[in-house]
């Protein structure tokens, strides 16, 4: 397994390469001047001229990707050009607040999507079925920042049960932290948890259907072991593929729910960046989601190994 | 029949899928001795199948049903049991092996393990006593070094080995009746011959009765010590092997065993029943046979009474007894 990942990783390296080329190259062809955006009303050309000098934007652009990427293989990702700080620090500073409401999002998107799919497969045609698929097409048709909206409504003004904003780090106040991401991770996790369910649900009816599913009911195994450990199991592959391209999904959705939030992540970072022309910022924060990206399949491709032992052969 | 009573009596077995009229197994009836070997024989989808589902209770597909019938089972009517003493029964005392040993086996799992969860399921045994009870099986049923393949993967075994496997899973709570539906189809010819061999052998060790289902006659006569021929979800003809063998009686069984290739000169053509098997959504009254039988005549519009023409020897024909004369006439309009 440890073999396979380092190839996996190895194999990564010219991906991230792509994506840093890519990311580099959309930035240069974005109209506007960064350096305008920073000077603000200054336009002294004099001016104007030293900070073109001082980001190094007159060199040659092959000359600046490769000054960006060098520097950014020793963890130096420059400095925005907005804040002054650095933007290893700023991602660092928000990086984890996202994650954690990815993770949370994620969770509860299985939680609600894996048992819903099983059940919906295993009772098809039934009221059950019926009641899975119709919340789960409503989930998938509800807008997020609406379903956001009501709930802040509903959960934080009326019942007055969980904060509608006041995000405190994991790392200083757990409760309070987990307590005012639930709502925004449950609201992520809901459109997430509505694809997962169909996918588990089409996933289940094929396994369900299976000789070994039928071979292990003439053992006279109960139908909880039936489903959980002989169909589930051959069942997850695809799911963990869905879960992994989910992922991207969840990140896009963050940008949006943490704004409806007001939750300081990495989704106001990005829009910020944008508005403002920080290059810097902006270049960072997707090589950083590609490289997330990366790991994330690696994860997928170890987790296919793990559910299909078939695939340790090839 | 004999004067102890049968294991397992299947007494006017239906089938139906729902939202027709006809039904699929119809009026089925057979006994099972104890350490017999039964053979069920017929076309694809003549019931078959259906019927070796049907006895283990994994008729699931909504459509189809049962539609009467009894099942004694030591006494007991297993279509009357409710669901979880019949998961008791499930792999303990009647366990089942299927067709393709390569889908049927749990691609995910150790072969290790999808014995031993089946021997924790019914005898209650530990982790640790199921594993060994499961490398048992495995030697018993003869694959190599069956230390290492307890905790291998079923792509990891040959055809022959997956379905090895696949019996030691079904033989490893002692089962009174075994039933294999179509156990060699899927194999090599080689491998057919030794995994027979090998069924052969456990049941003499355990005792087991064998329910074979199998179109194949040279399994049959390899093995039978009864022979049921169904047609269209029917019995047409059953008795003891030797007699249905040696004088069969029903135009259908008689046309069987004349399509079955042999050795010799190759100067005539292969022998053939013409005509298909009647779909079930057009099921003739009668005779389901009728529109295939050179025999037929306008009695056969009635459903022919099962009769026994010699001791334990059944037939579902109006022109039984054949008289020996009619054989030569079949084999013309087969040919």
């Amino acid at each position: 397994m440890l073999a396979f990942l380092g190839r996996r990783v190895l194999i990564a390296i010219p991906t991230i390469i792509l994506i840093s080329i890519f990311v580099f190259g959309m930035q240069k062809l974005l109209p506007g001047d960064p350096v305008l955006a920073m000077a603000g009303e200054e336009r002294d050309p004099e001016v104007l001229e030293y900070l073109r000098e001082k980001y190094r934007l007159n060199d040659p652009i092959p000359v600046q990707y490769l000054n960006w990427i060098g520097n950014a293989l020793r963890g130096d990702l420059g400095i925005s050009l907005r804040t002054n700080q650095p933007v290893l620090e700023l991602i660092g500073q928000k990086l984890p607040v996202t994650i954690q409401l990815a993770v949370m999002a994620l969770i509860i998107a299985m939680v609600i999507g894996i048992p819903a799919g099983v059940l919906s497969a295993y009772k098809k045609g039934t009221w059950i079925d019926w009641v899975a698929n119709t919340v789960a097409l409503s989930g998938l048709s509800v807008p997020n920042f609406w379903l956001g909206i009501m709930m802040i409504l509903l959960v934080s003004v009326q019942l007055g049960w969980l904060p509608a904003s006041g995000y405190r780090p994991l790392s200083e106040d757990p409760i309070q932290s987990i307590k005012t991401m639930l709502m925004p991770a449950f609201v992520l996790g809901t459109a997430i948890a509505a694809t997962l369910m169909r996918h588990t649900r089409s996933a289940m009816l094929g396994v369900l259907k299976s000789d070994y599913v039928r071979t292990a009911r003439a053992k006279g195994l109960s139908e909880r072991v039936v489903l959980v450990k002989h169909a589930l199991r051959n069942a997850l592959v695809p799911i963990v593929t869905v879960t992994t391209l989910l992922f991207g999904e969840l990140l896009a959705g963050a940008v949006l729910t943490e704004q409806i939030f007001t939750i300081p992540g990495f989704g106001k970072l990005v829009v910020d960046a944008v508005f403002n022309r920080d290059y810097a910022v902006v270049q960072g924060i997707v090589l950083c989601t590609g490289v997330a990206f990366i790991a994330m399949n690696i994860l997928a491709d170890a987790a296919y190994r793990v559910l299909n032992p078939r695939m340790k052969d090839q | 029949m004999n004067a102890t009573p049968p294991l397992l009596s299947v007494q006017d077995l239906s089938i139906r899928m729902g939202g027709t009229k006809t039904n699929l197994v119809d009026g089925l009836s057979f006994d099972v001795g104890i350490g017999e070997t039964v053979c069920i024989v017929g076309e694809s989808g003549c019931g078959k199948s259906l019927t070796a589902l049907a006895l283990m209770g994994l008729l699931r597909t909504p459509p189809l049903h049962l539609n009467g019938g009894t099942a004694l089972f030591d006494g007991e009517d297993l279509f009357r049991l409710p669901e979880t003493q019949r998961r008791q029964i499930r792999g303990g005392r009647m366990a089942m092996i299927f067709q393709e040993p390569m889908s049927s086996l749990n691609p995910a799992l150790r072969i290790g393990e999808q014995i031993a969860e089946s021997v924790r399921r019914h005898q209650g045994a530990s982790r640790e006593a199921a594993r060994t009870r499961a490398l048992e099986m495995l030697e018993r049923v003869r694959i190599p070094a069956a230390e290492k393949r307890l905790d291998e993967f079923p792509h990891q075994l040959s055809g022959g080995m997956r379905q090895r496997a696949m019996i030691a899973m079904a033989m490893a709570n002692d089962p009174s009746v075994l039933i294999a539906d179509e156990p060699t189809t899927a194999l090599d010819v080689t491998i057919q011959a030794q995994i027979l061999d090998l069924m052969r052998a456990l049941q003499s060790e355990t005792g087991a009765a064998l329910i074979l289902i199998t179109h194949d006659l040279g399994v049959v006569a390899e093995m039978a010590d009864k022979v049921v021929v169904m047609y269209a979800g029917r019995v047409v003809e059953a008795g003891p092997a030797a007699s249905v063998f040696h004088d069969p009686q029903h135009p259908y069984t008689i046309g069987l065993m004349s399509s079955m290739p042999s050795l010799g000169a190759r100067s005539e053509k292969l022998v053939t029943i013409p005509g298909v098997v009647p779909s079930p959504l057009a099921m003739p009254e009668g005779c389901r046979f009728q529109s295939r039988c050179p025999f037929a005549e306008p009695g056969c519009a009635m459903r022919p009474v099962f009769t026994e023409i010699a001791p334990d020897h059944g037939v579902a024909c109006l022109r039984a007894p054949l008289e020996g004369t009619l054989d030569p006439g079949l084999r013309e309009t087969g040919t």
